[in-house]
């Protein structure tokens, strides 16, 4: 298992070394750079002051700022430049028709979790913690430590059901998610989780890993097609004909995923496991680096 | 042709346009994919809604696999045996001459064939055979007949059917069906008739009769056989073998010729363009193939031309011819004789066969006692009369001993002007004299001659006489030669013999001359003949029976009978070569057969089942099928097509290079054994090999590499020193090409050794009548059991016993050839005698054979006894190729004390 593990957090790392390492915040990245460069065009103190707000339900009482507060009748909190670095929650699709590959490539899923690693080692070397939802290794964290914990935990991975069914939105709002998935499930499924996630605060990246079979769909004659788990099967008299119908559905599913990460602010990129991960990595790199 | 054993179950493929249906109907099973998109296929419509068809080409190889199978288990049977089922009593006729001899075997086994299928009384016979004297043919159940039909031999002349029609004629028989295996020669047309007022008649022929050959002659210098054919449709080349001894004594192949036949022509001479020397050893000329008695001519003196010496004693060239002396025999010997003249130096420097002194007084004391020695030593010394003879014996002291008889003084005239005597006939030759039975013409008359002084031993010495009981002729017999005195001159002098034909036949039954092919009657006519070495219906050459006495008439009259075969005939010191065919008696086509009578060729390719062909077929179909349904269901994967491709790749034949056998041969010391055919033996032999060879690196400076097997048809053999041949009766015979290529190997200095392998099971076994079979044409010397000084018994070891699995076994070598003793010690003086064969029975290589891990495989004896023996084998065979390897070096051992002597000294 552990040597699982160190295969992914190998592969990983030869990935992603050879990018420069990823800011994850663009926000922060350009506030640290207006505090270091363009400080004085900001009126301030240039303390890590941020800005007042209205103080809502809720708020700590120990974070209202009184002096502000006592300048009229409502409470002003004193919000202080965020700090803290951002929280990437990845979430790596366990299920089993992750675990689908044709004849000559990778399965999907190991697929999933070499692009899920190597993101979390390059924001962890920018300083971002990184956590796996649903996982052991749900904590944030950065480092090595955390990165091999997460190795762990991604090769530890459990094969559930036939389709993977997002984990619910939990823990810190305002975090960036990225899912790695096929998306092969029920709509009714994907969606309303999805938008769980971006209703929570969570801006966040869609990686929809499909093998090149699931789009070429190179079958004919007489076939019975399963589920991985074998819990739905669907019969076919010629494969072939079926196969404008079927690619269809698929860019369907495709654009339906695009449309809705659209909608949310949100990224969506499809990735076939015959095609060099790179390309998706720096995808993700611009993706996490370049939009806010 | 193709018959079925169970024809019924092929009914079973009326039920094949069902499957057809069944098949159409029933679509190939679909496979099962696992595959995530599956959720985005659910609620798709097939857009085709008809079932998808089992292709055509797949319906027609799953209906021919079951084709296949029904026919297989129809049991179909290549060239199934007649059924010679039917009813009635069945004669089996077979010609069983001498035309038959070439296909025998054929015949045999076709009548095995009938013998097997036949179920009901059965008669066999030959024509050549005796006619049972009883009314009946003596029908049998089959079964009965079955054991003797291998003992049946043809007969070494024509089957005389008439004889047997006559005898039908005169016992009256129940109907019954005739088969008659004839041999395609002859007129048929009495018999055929009588068979068919018998019943059907159904003649069964081979593609071809038997070639015959004709006495040989001499043409221009030139040994010519005729051959005769029967069946003069294509052209053909035909090969002939002269035979002989070879100056060892032993017989061998002296010449080969061939006689080519064009299409449509029935006779070919084959030329034997030898030397001189060589043809007068010829004792027979055969077909290289094909062998009968019709296809061997044997030779006597016929071909033989002897060197005749003429010796006078007085140049006479200045004279005229006629009156030469010598002229007549000139004319006479020439023709059929090799003449030489000359000195007597010379003469007898030549070794002549006859000398012939005419009208010489006497000889030099000198020369006299050589010519005497030349007689003694199995010369013919032939004198003729004349003025000078007649002179010299008035001188009565003086007595010469290269006369026959002694003469009187002077000699008598008869018929002259002087005398009261008409001129002098000849008086019938008497029965012992060696002209017996020649015709004496009225008109030979002899005017004068000398006369022989009477004496008790006179009369034996006599050999023909005038009318009044004078003799002409006188003969005496001096150890291995003799002298023969014409009381006549050789010229027409004193007589008109020389002039007459009676002359040249004297000379014939002298030996002096020869006569040009065959036997004439005039020549054996009067004389009782003894059948010395006969002719059996293969043309092999075997020695006679006791039988009577023929007379020379029954000899030359023709066709032979029982009565008088063909073979070499004696009668007191001459022997002639009588053969089965002359120009009067060549076969024909067999002619004159009635109409009605079914023909068949013999077709005896053995019953070839077909059932394994065809269930292999149906499941090599099914594989295909099984293939081919995984590809239309998309499961033909690359794995199966790698599995598919390594199984059709056949192993490459493992053709070993001819080359490379030979090189292995060449670069090492290679033991060889010889391919019998069955598998066990085969093996056996190459580890009893692998065992020797073994044993012999471990203990003697030969270092074999591991033994070879030998195809003895196909492969070389030049290059194996020894070759192991076990003794198999599955072996088949050899052909010619191979018993040429084996026997120039033994006279090369190969050396055979032939295993029966049976000595636990006695005497005349099958193994043993397979090796007479086997060896039957080899060229091997005169064999005798092993003796206890011969150089296998201390060529490595000193051995005394030979044995091998079995211990009791003899061991048979070549027979020595000359015993002497050399200081008391017995010593083989053989002529590099190395044996060229060892022939055992005691299973050698059994005991030799080990297995890979050096154990033995089999069993030899019993308890530490066993095991020495196992040695003592081992033992042998270290002798043996020390033997083979060495030659009679050891014998030369002999020698070290006298060596050491000399060196001494």
């Amino acid at each position: 298992m552990s040597q699982t593990a160190q295969f992914l957090r190998a592969e990983a790392q030869a990935l992603s070394g050879a990018l420069p390492p990823l800011l994850a915040d663009a926000e922060r990245l350009a506030a640290n750079v207006a505090m270091g460069a363009h400080g004085r065009k900001r009126a301030g103190s240039g303390e890590s002051f941020w800005q007042y707000r209205h103080a809502m339900p809720g708020d700590n009482l120990a974070s209202i700022d009184w002096r502000r507060s006592a300048q009229g009748d409502a409470l002003f909190i004193r919000e202080r430049e965020w700090e803290a670095s951002q929280t990437i929650g990845f979430w790596v699709d366990p299920s089993q028709a992750m675990d689908y590959h044709s004849a000559k490539h990778a399965p999907k899923s190991t697929r999933a979790k070499v692009l899920a690693l190597a993101c979390a080692s390059l924001l962890s070397r920018a300083g971002e913690r990184v956590s796996l939802l649903a996982t052991a290794a749900a904590r944030p964290g950065f480092g090595q430590a955390k990165l091999q914990q997460m190795a762990v935990a991604l090769a530890d991975l459990g094969q559930s059901a036939d389709y993977g069914i997002l984990p619910p939105p939990h823990g810190a709002r305002g975090g960036h998610r990225l899912f790695f998935s096929d998306f092969m499930g029920r709509e009714e499924d994907i969606f309303p989780a999805l938008k769980a996630h971006a209703e929570a605060g969570n801006d966040g990246a869609l990686i929809h890993i499909l093998d090149p079979s699931e789009e070429s769909f190179p079958y004919d004659g007489r076939i019975i097609f399963e589920s991985m788990g074998g819990a739905i099967d669907f019969e076919t008299r010629r494969a072939k004909a079926l196969r404008e119908a079927y690619q269809e559905r698929l860019d369907e599913r495709s654009a339906m995923l695009k449309d809705w990460a659209h909608r949310a602010g949100w990224h969506y990129h499809r990735h076939s496991t015959g095609d060099n991960p790179q390309a998706t990595l720096l995808w993700l790199f611009s993706a996490l680096g370049v939009k806010r | 042709m193709i018959g079925f054993l169970s024809p019924f179950i092929l009914l079973g493929l009326l039920a094949l346009p069902l499957l057809w249906w069944l098949l159409r109907a029933v679509p190939p099973a679909p496979s099962r994919r696992r595959f995530p998109g599956v959720r985005l296929l659910l609620g798709l419509k097939d857009p085709e809604s008809t079932p998808d068809h089992t292709p055509w080409w797949l319906l027609l190889l799953r209906l021919s696999a079951l084709a296949a199978a029904i026919i297989a288990f129809a049991e179909p049977v290549l060239n199934p045996r007649a059924q010679t089922a039917g009813l009635g009593r069945l004669l089996v006729l077979l010609d069983g001459g001498w035309a038959s001899a070439p296909d025998w075997r054929t015949r045999l086994t076709k009548v095995e064939e009938i013998l097997a299928s036949a179920n009901r009384p059965v008669a066999l016979r030959l024509l050549t055979a005796p006619l049972p004297a009883e009314g009946d043919l003596g029908f049998t159940a089959a079964q009965d007949l079955a054991p003797i039909v291998q003992s049946l031999t043809p007969a070494p002349f024509t089957p005389d059917r008439a004889a047997f029609a006559t005898w039908l004629a005169k016992n009256p028989q129940a109907p019954f069906e005739t088969l008659w295996l004839s041999d395609g020669i002859g007129d048929a047309a009495v018999l055929a008739s009588a068979l068919k007022f018998q019943g059907d008649v159904t003649l069964i022929t081979g593609d071809s009769p038997a070639l015959s050959l004709l006495p040989a002659r001499i043409e221009a210098e030139l040994l010519v056989a005729p051959v005769h054919r029967v069946n003069t449709s294509t052209a053909e080349t035909v090969p002939l073998i002269a035979i002989g001894p070879s100056p060892d004594g032993v017989e061998q192949v002296l010449w080969r010729s061939e006689a080519s036949f064009e299409a449509g022509q029935a006779d070919a001479n084959a030329p034997f363009d030898m030397p001189f020397e060589l043809r007068n050893r010829i004792k027979r000329i055969a077909l290289a193939e094909g062998a009968s008695a019709g296809g061997v001519v044997l030779a006597d003196s016929g071909l033989i031309r002897r060197k005749v010496a003429l010796y006078t004693a007085h140049d006479s060239q200045e004279g005229p011819q006629l009156v030469d002396p010598l002229f007549f025999l000139k004319k006479a010997l020439e023709p059929s004789s090799q003449v030489i003249r000359g000195t007597l130096d010379d003469l007898l420097l030549a070794v002549p066969d006859v000398l012939i002194l005419a009208d010489v007084a006497a000889l030099p004391e000198e020369e006299t006692a050589r010519v005497m020695a030349w007689v003694e030593e199995g010369g013919t010394l032939l004198r003729f009369a004349g003025p000078h003879l007649a002179a010299a014996s008035r001188d009565l002291t003086v007595v010469d001993p290269l006369l026959p008889v002694r003469l009187r003084a002077g000699g008598r005239q008869l018929g002259g002007a002087m005398t009261w005597d008409t001129p002098k006939r000849l008086r019938p030759f008497p029965a012992e004299s060696p002209f017996a039975g020649l015709h004496v013409p009225e008109d030979v008359e002899v005017l004068a001659q000398v006369l022989a002084q009477p004496g008790p031993d006179l009369a034996g010495k006599v050999v023909a006489a005038l009318e009044d009981g004078t003799p002409l002729v006188t003969s005496a017999r001096y150890e291995q030669g003799r002298i023969v005195l014409f009381h006549v001159t050789a010229n027409a002098e004193w007589s008109n013999l020389p002039l007459s034909g009676l002359f040249v036949d004297m000379l014939t039954r002298l030996s002096v001359s020869a006569r040009n092919g065959a036997a004439s009657a005039d020549e054996l006519a009067g004389q009782n003949w003894l059948l010395s070495r006969a002719l059996d219906g293969f043309g092999n050459l075997v020695d006679a029976e006791p039988s009577t006495a023929v007379s020379g008439e029954t000899l030359t009259s023709v066709p032979r009978t029982a009565v008088s075969p063909p073979g070499y005939y004696q009668s007191a010191d001459r022997e002639v070569a009588i053969n089965l065919l002359t120009a009067e008696t060549l076969p024909q086509a067999l002619a004159g057969l009635p109409l009605g009578i079914a023909r068949e060729g013999f077709e005896t390719q053995p019953e070839t089942p077909l059932k394994p062909p065809f269930l292999l077929a149906a499941l090599l179909l099914l594989t295909l099928d099984i293939l081919a349904s995984l590809f239309i269901s998309g499961r033909f994967s690359g794995g199966a097509q790698a599995a598919l491709l390594a199984l059709l790749l056949v192993p490459a034949p493992q053709a070993k290079a001819q080359d490379e056998r030979a090189l292995l041969a060449a670069d090492n010391t290679v033991l060889a054994y010889v391919l019998t055919g069955d598998t066990r033996t085969d093996e056996i032999s190459r580890a009893g090999l692998y065992g020797l060879s073994r044993t012999l690196f471990e203990r003697t400076s030969i270092e074999p590499v591991d033994p070879i097997s030998i195809d003895i048809e196909a492969h070389d053999i030049s290059l194996i020193p020894f070759l192991y041949w076990p003794i198999s009766d599955q072996q088949p015979p050899l052909s010619p090409l191979a018993v040429s290529k084996v026997n120039s190997y033994l006279r090369n200095g190969g050396m055979i050794m032939f295993d029966t392998r049976d000595a636990q099971l006695g005497a005349g076994s099958i193994n043993g009548t397979a090796l007479q079979r086997l060896t039957g044409q080899l060229e091997i010397p005169p064999l005798a059991p092993i003796e206890s000084d011969h150089v296998l018994t201390r060529s490595f070891y000193l051995l005394e016993v030979f044995p091998g699995r079995w211990a009791k076994g003899q061991l048979w070598v070549e027979a020595p050839s000359n015993l002497t003793t050399i200081e008391g010690a017995p010593f083989r003086n053989l002529n590099d005698g190395v044996t060229p064969v060892v022939i055992g029975s005691n299973d050698f290589a059994s005991a030799w054979a080990i297995n890979p891990q050096g154990r033995p495989m089999y069993p030899v004896g019993t308890g530490a006894r066993g095991e020495r023996q196992r040695e003592l084998a081992k033992r042998f065979g270290v002798n043996l190729i020390m033997y083979v390897m060495t030659g009679n070096y050891k014998s030369d051992q002999v020698h070290v004390p006298a060596l050491l002597e000399r060196l001494g000294q």
